[in-house]
């Protein structure tokens, strides 16, 4: 655990404090509030699905647009990537390795806010899909064609577990800050990549690269839309949310995305703590099965509650959690705000910092090697914690009204109030849940 | 529409006032010692074992932390502050001073020796 804790949770190790309880009961209380006043007094008609957007601007469509704008992004993912690489191979396996930090923070925590503001990043800068261009133009085949179809009812069922995968070795894994096993998992993922990309061309990544497929969910909060291969459109981002394909497996990526959020609140708590330090069961193991079961529950909640309602002949009742999901985003990511703000700007900081010096031999290639990490948040501890909560009661009242727009245009009318309330009373539960274990954890 | 409406509307009420009600009475008991001098904390580590096992304790920013510990064996404590502190202890009595706890953040204490939280300082 010693290892982990250098890393995973702060390189210098502090954290936050826990919110203080009158605000986490204010932020409950607003959740429920607006919860129950968006479905009794919301509008009728779903305003979200049909939406088509603005068209963006004419000189930046041509810019986003342009090859050399897609190469640019190409080129600086691919040298960030190289980076990583160069460090994790001829590193030392100490914990100022900038690889560490580029994984687990950039990568792994900087994606969220990437997303967010441009849309799907990942997707354009992936080194994976490039590399898979690259060996298609040296194999003179399309990239986006591989030997075989994706078969489309895996749907993103690889990436869930993908997603499983980083938790599982981010949270869990006791050598998580040790270079090898980093490296190793970090090197499974680039091959399982480049031959699915080989497989089943660029589909493939979008149903199972981890990365792209978490920041492609994210991306929806962008106001940055396309359909299919159209042009660029400037879209509400609740209309863009909208327009996540609900695709299988989809659920147990939110699930296993938010599931081991709390899971990673919860490990730190004194109540887990304690009963993991005093039982005769290895933790590890222990650790294990409460990550999986928080990403199940999570996962298995949502699905009982999107299908415990009325249905019209026809409609499938195993097709409205995944029609649902997308509901599901704005809160991972509201939570994904409240418990990684500090952690990406003081470590993503510490990260930029080490990045100067990647050989941990003293140098300063980047310039950024005698910066000092600024912890002015850590010293308002009153601030954070209040945008902590409203991140996530914002990240909670745009998935209820997410929900409620999907349900009454799937619903059939009768069942339009009553086959929402399970779906709102779990997500009232998760967003509770959410805010109880940053005050406890 | 405005029968379900309303019954939502006396839904809602409802919960609320549950989540009132059953938050109400949860203030978080402090664990620290009392304030005025240094936060001591007694800290027995006997075989796999270390107490306290995983605690909480408040500690004011700025204020050193006494760890009292009594050892079976050397052993090596971390201390995940910021920056990071390392210390060793010996078999026998050994009083550790931990300083520089200035940034505000929970800070654990830890047995390097056994991999286990010792306690959780409270910073703030």
């Amino acid at each position: 655990m010693s290892g982990r804790d250098l890393l995973a949770h702060g390189i210098g190790g502090a954290k936050d404090l826990p919110i203080p309880p009158q605000l986490a009961i204010a932020g409950a209380v607003a959740a429920l509030t607006v919860s129950f006043t968006v479905l009794a007094l919301a509008w009728r008609r779903p305003r979200f699905d049909a939406s088509v957007g603005r068209p963006a601007p004419a000189w930046l469509s041509a810019l986003v647009d342009s090859p050399a704008f897609a190469i640019t992004l190409k080129v600086l993912g691919f040298a960030v990537f190289g980076f990583a690489m160069v460090a994790a191979v001829f590193g030392k396996d100490v914990a100022i390795n900038p690889f560490f930090g580029m994984f687990y923070v950039l990568l792994w925590v900087g994606i969220v806010p990437l997303s967010v503001l441009f849309g799907p990043f990942y997707k354009a800068v992936s080194p994976v899909r490039t590399i898979n261009r690259g060996f298609a133009a040296v194999s003179g085949t399309d990239a986006e064609l591989g030997l075989f179809r994706y078969p489309e009812r895996l749907g993103q069922w690889p990436a869930a577990f993908g997603l499983l995968a980083f938790v599982w070795l981010e949270l869990v894994y006791p050598s998580s800050t040790l270079l090898g096993p980093v490296r190793l998992w970090f090197s499974v993922y680039v091959a399982v990549m480049l031959i699915g990309g080989a497989l089943f061309g660029n589909r493939f990544y979008e149903s199972a690269d981890p990365f792209e497929v978490y920041s492609t969910l994210a991306g929806h909060l962008s106001v940055w839309g396309r359909d299919d291969e159209g042009p660029l459109v400037l879209r509400s981002p609740m209309a863009h949310l909208a327009r996540i394909p609900p695709r299988p497996g989809l659920v147990a990526v939110v699930g296993v995305l938010f599931g081991s959020t709390a899971f990673d609140s919860f490990k730190d708590s004194t109540v887990w703590l304690q009963h993991i330090q005093g039982s005769s069961v290895s933790a590890n193991l222990q650790n294990n099965l409460m990550l999986f079961t928080f990403c199940g529950l999570v996962a298995g909640l949502f699905a009982l509650a999107t299908a415990a309602t009325g249905v019209e002949h026809g409609q499938r009742r195993t097709e409205l959690p995944a029609l649902f999901a997308h509901s599901m985003v704005p809160i991972v990511v509201g939570y994904i705000v409240a418990h990684y703000l500090t952690y990406l700007l003081e470590e993503g900081q510490q990260t930029l910092i080490w990045m100067s010096d990647p050989f941990s031999n003293g140098s300063n290639l980047l310039g950024t090697g005698d910066l000092a990490v600024n912890y002015w948040l850590s010293y308002h501890p009153g601030l954070l914690a209040t945008i902590k909560v409203l991140a996530v009661v914002a990240g909670h009242v745009l998935g209820v009204i997410a929900a409620h727009d999907r349900a009454i245009s799937l619903l059939p009318r009768r069942h339009q109030l009553t086959g929402q309330l399970p779906l709102l009373v779990v997500m009232v539960a998760f967003t509770v849940s959410g805010l109880y274990l940053l005050f406890a954890a | 529409m405005a029968r379900p409406g309303r019954v939502v509307a006396a839904l809602a009420t409802v919960v609320v006032a549950l989540a009132l009600g059953g938050c109400g009475g949860s203030d978080p008991e402090p664990t620290g010692t009392p304030s005025s001098g240094p936060v001591r904390i007694e800290v027995t580590v006997s075989g796999e074992t270390v107490t306290p096992n995983g605690d909480r304790v408040k500690v004011p920013a700025g204020e050193p932390v006494e760890l009292l510990v009594t050892a079976d064996a050397p052993g090596e404590i971390h201390v995940h502050s910021n920056p990071e502190q390392e210390f060793e202890y010996g078999e026998g009595s050994t009083t550790l001073t931990v300083e520089n706890l200035d940034q505000p953040g929970v800070v654990e204490v830890e047995s390097h020796t056994l991999d286990k939280v010792i306690v959780q300082l409270e910073v703030k």
